[in-house]
């Protein structure tokens, strides 16, 4: 049994080490992905983001990315509004009426940005969201336009 | 060369020889092979290096002129003046705008090689086109490109496309984005020479790198560069419609590679054989230790055994075959040597029989001289065993044996001899003379039986019935004579009973020449040691034979003859079959009684006698490796 003990108490930083590993491993392989779907948004496509664009000139588009990324390019007619800093009084100024048709996007499905600027818009009683999930990475992949400044 | 010449210690040798052989050929072989294996590897890396490379290439070309590209499509200058192309001074007024970029620049302008701007229509029919740039190039869009733009539908047609084709001028490249954001009013192709940007991959796949035309033009030719010692390894870059557009090829520096592959190869060969050549030694040593050695050992045995030693045993320590094969051989020797023991003991009985016999049995060889005789011979002729042993059949019969049997065609001879006894007296006896070939070498046997009194009647009558018992006791004789002389020709050793055999085993052993020899040194030494004895000493013959008791001396009708010793001092006379040592014994006898006279007689005999002795020995050696 003493032997046991000491086996155990000598292999102890090795399984340590193990499982840190093992942990910082599961970590980067499961950075969240955003959710298919967010109860009380409509997830879009690319084609059909231009679609509402072009059926729906009232359509407001907020970019929930940085303002950098946003620089680079972005989709034609949208807003720069970083999730983080979003604020109620911020959408209530751009969008007063609350049913009023609204799309967000970020860089994609691993960005979380437009996921949760989605979530806040519901909490604050928006109606009519559309979701790009597919973002920015989505648009260029398919070599849709973009605007540069 | 004949395979019982080949031990199986050189077939084993010549073996692992040829399998080292071929453990060095085959090894330089894999060399070579994967020598050759490694470049064709690298080759095919190095190919698909300047793909991805070209790739990339055109991943860079693309991002500058999708940039470019969707600046100009979404100026609000170049969409109204679209729109407003067919106004006046409309036309003149787009292509101000596509002159732009030539003239003031743009992001990446010195990334790539613009070639050109043009703007088509809805339908690909082209409205404008900048008057920098190119000239020349056809004024459609590529086939490849307005054939996907085509298919489009709706949104899709908002998407860029790009594509390398292959124009008049030569490959170019053109990204075409719509022109107006999502409100397409007409497409904007961005044309750039690709050439430009060739030398890219170089850089990329960190190798020289030339480009040439599909005409085989060198479109690098600016660059020096020193390819010698390198590989060169060919891409084929294509167009977008899979048409060969250049031919880049990469040189890989396979001096390294070459280097490292011959170390490589020395490594893994060097290694191999070394192995190879432990392995064959451990193979050679355990071959040795278990089948060499073991066999030798055996082969040793058995030539001892057969030469007569049967008391010997075979080794048996070995493996699983030596043994067994040992231990049948010692359990056949075993046999051999009970039946030669049985066989002996039979041959001592039937001579101890013959001697037994009151009948007197002869055996004459080839030359007439005495090979066998029991003790009824020299009870009727008187003489002593060495005197018999001297004789022949002319000194013991006044009839002419030899003559009576080539005379006559029969197998066996009933006749009446007259025996010359040894104190000259003549004895009639019955006799049967057989003949007896022994190994295609003529002799006879003959069995004598003194005749009785002729008015014994009685005895008569028991004479004739003897007469058919020595019949009978002469077809035995013959028999067992046969069988005697047969081992004892080829075994003396076996047949230790008589003495007399041994002598015959001699007979045949030696050779005319070689007894010719010994007959004539016998009869010198006899002539000069008489010469020595008479003349040095004053003595006659019959003293040296009463002396030296070597001689007897006979008694013939009252005057004392030295017949056997005559018989020494003449070639003729002289025995086939010489008494060697009695010579011997004589020669030293004179030259004892002579002691330090130290005369050339004395000189001339001790030079025979040493001679003599020479002969001897030299035919006892070669008797004794014939295995005699």
């Amino acid at each position: 049994m003493h032997i046991k003990d000491n086996r155990f108490t000598r292999s102890r930083p090795i399984l340590f080490c193990l499982c840190l590993m093992l942990s910082s491993k599961l970590l980067a392989d499961e950075k969240p992905f955003v959710p298919e779907s967010i109860p009380g948004a409509i997830a879009v496509s690319a084609e059909e983001v231009i679609e509402l664009i072009l059926l729906n000139p009232d359509l407001v588009v907020i970019d929930s990315r940085k303002k950098t990324e946003y620089s680079k390019g972005h989709i034609e007619g949208a807003v720069n509004i970083l999730n983080t800093v979003m604020r109620q009084e911020d959408m209530e100024m751009i969008a007063p009426d609350k049913t009023k048709a609204i799309l967000f996007y970020c860089n994609g499905t691993r960005c979380l940005r437009s996921a949760d600027a989605v979530s806040k818009s519901l909490e604050w009683g928006y109606k009519n969201i559309f979701w790009f999930r597919g973002g920015w990475n989505e648009w260029m992949d398919k070599h849709l336009p973009v605007i540069t400044d | 060369m004949r395979i019982e010449n080949l031990s199986i210690r050189t077939v084993t040798i010549i073996i692992f020889m040829m399998i080292g052989t071929v453990a060095i050929v085959l090894s330089l072989f894999a060399g070579n092979y994967f020598r050759q294996s490694a470049l064709n590897a690298q080759m095919s890396s190095l190919s698909r290096v300047i793909e991805v490379a070209s790739q990339e290439m055109l991943k860079d070309v693309r991002g500058y002129t999708f940039d470019l590209g969707m600046k100009l499509g979404n100026s609000s200058e170049l969409v109204n003046a679209v729109k407003n192309i067919e106004q006046p001074g409309g036309r003149e007024n787009i292509i101000a705008l596509l002159d732009d970029p030539f003239i003031n620049g743009f992001v990446g302008f010195s990334k790539v090689n613009m070639v050109k701007l043009r703007i088509f229509d809805l339908n690909l029919k082209l409205l404008a086109e900048s008057s920098m740039g190119m000239t020349g190039v056809e004024s459609e869009i590529a086939a490849y490109i307005s054939g996907i733009i085509k298919q489009r539908q709706g949104v899709e047609r908002l998407k860029a496309i790009d594509g390398l084709w292959r124009s008049s001028y030569g490959p170019l490249y053109s990204m075409v984005v719509p022109v107006g954001g999502l409100r397409l009013t007409a497409y904007l192709e961005v044309v750039v020479d690709p050439v430009f940007n060739l030398p890219d991959i170089g850089k990329i796949t960190k190798t020289p790198v030339s480009i040439f035309s599909i005409g085989g033009e060198q479109l690098n030719s600016n660059e020096q560069q020193d390819t010698s010692g390198f590989l060169p390894v060919e891409f084929g870059l294509l167009t977008s419609d899979g048409m060969p557009a250049f031919r880049i090829v990469g040189y890989e520096n396979v001096d390294k590679l070459n280097q490292e592959m011959e170390k490589t190869k020395i490594v893994t060969t060097s290694g191999f054989l070394l192995l190879s050549m432990m392995t064959l030694l451990f193979a050679l040593w355990l071959f040795n230790r278990f089948l060499f050695v073991p066999v030798s050992r055996m082969i040793q045995d058995m030539k001892q055994m057969a030469c007569g030693d049967l008391d010997l045993e075979v080794n048996k320590t070995g493996l699983r075959e030596f043994y067994t094969l040992a231990e049948t051989f010692n359990l056949m020797a075993d046999q051999v040597r009970m039946r030669t023991n049985d066989l002996r003991d039979s041959q001592n009985r039937l001579l101890q029989l013959l001697d037994l016999d009151d009948s007197a049995i002869l055996y004459f060889g080839r030359d007439n001289d005495v090979i066998y005789f029991n003790k009824g011979t020299t009870d009727l002729f008187g003489y002593s065993y060495d005197e018999m042993s001297d004789m022949d059949s002319k000194d013991l019969f006044a009839d002419d044996i030899e003559c009576l049997m080539k005379n006559s065609v029969l197998q066996k001879l009933h006749v009446e001899l007259h025996c010359v006894r040894n104190n000259g007296d003549n004895v009639k006896c019955n006799a049967v003379i057989h003949r007896l070939d022994v190994k295609g070498e003529h002799g006879f046997a003959v069995a004598l039986n003194p005749m009785m009194n002729e008015q014994n009647e009685l005895a008569e009558f028991s004479a004739v019935n003897r007469s058919g018992i020595r019949d009978q006791r002469m077809d035995v004789v013959e028999q067992s004579l046969n069988s005697i002389l047969e081992i004892a020709k080829h075994n003396p050793n076996l047949v230790m009973g008589s003495s007399t055999m041994g002598m015959l085993a001699a007979q045949y052993s030696e050779s005319d020449d070689e007894k010719s020899v010994l007959r004539n040194q016998c009869v010198n030494i006899m002539y000069t040691a008489l010469a020595c004895w008479e003349h040095d000493l004053g003595k006659n013959k019959l003293d040296l034979a009463d002396e030296s008791k070597i001689w007897q001396v006979y008694i013939d009708k009252s005057t004392p003859t030295t017949r056997t010793l005559d018989k020494y001092l003449n070639i003729e006379s002289c025995p086939k079959n010489p008494r060697c040592q009695r010579v011997i014994d004589t020669a030293e006898f004179v030259l004892k009684k002579m002691g330090s006279r130290n005369t050339s007689g004395q000189k001339k005999l001790q030079v025979l006698l040493d001679e003599l002795r020479l002969n001897i020995s030299g035919m006892k050696a070669s008797s004794s490796k014939a295995g005699i």
